[in-house]
């Protein structure tokens, strides 16, 4: 009983002692099942970037981006429980589906004139 | 926050800039500059700054763009 208090008066003074906007003991951590989701995502992330290094085509790249930036909004979901962090993963969603697809178009060569 | 993520975010961000760096075609290098983005994205969102990030998640597509119409451009 005694033991456990400590080591809560432990963390709580380790965590008010980190700089950091969301480093206050009010908010609660994920559950280990999103920990592992976010591990899964960024595994997907990371065969998505080997296979991008090694496809010779660039057209062929451009959907492993797409999937390498869909398993990066999930991880930044994922990451920390606040809405501004569902909000930033949404923005990167939408900005990251933009850039792709604007790679793709001016390297199929666009608008005929 | 779990330790191996972190790993694995900055393994990818890593194979991210040395591909940027050696590879010739220009629309590669510029997958290779989103690759970063996408990278560093996590690691700001694990220290806690969502607001960053969302500014950043506009910023860096819009960067893009702005890149590859100097690109297109330099094509003859």
């Amino acid at each position: 009983m005694e033991a456990s208090e400590m080591s809560e008066d432990i963390l709580m003074s380790l965590l008010d002692n980190l700089p950091g906007p969301f480093a206050s003991p009010m908010l609660q951590p994920p559950a280990e099942s999103a920990e592992l989701a976010a591990i899964l995502c960024g595994m997907i992330a990371l065969y998505a970037v080997i296979r991008i290094i090694f496809e010779p085509d660039v057209m062929r790249k451009l959907p492993f981006l797409n999937v390498f930036s869909f398993s990066i909004a999930g991880i930044m979901a994922l990451m920390i429980p606040h809405p501004l962090g569902v909000i930033a993963a949404a923005a990167y969603f939408i900005g990251s589906t933009f850039e792709s697809n604007a790679i793709a178009s001016t390297w199929a060569g666009g608008v005929e004139p | 926050m779990n330790i191996l993520l972190l790993i694995i975010i900055c393994i990818i961000t890593l194979i991210g800039a040395v591909y940027a760096g050696y590879v010739r075609d220009p629309y590669a290098k510029l997958i290779g500059i989103g690759v970063i983005g996408g990278g560093v994205m996590p690691l700001i969102i694990a220290r806690g700054y969502a607001d960053v990030a969302a500014a950043l998640a506009v910023i860096i597509p819009l960067s893009t763009v702005f890149v590859l119409q100097l690109c297109r451009k330099g094509e003859p």
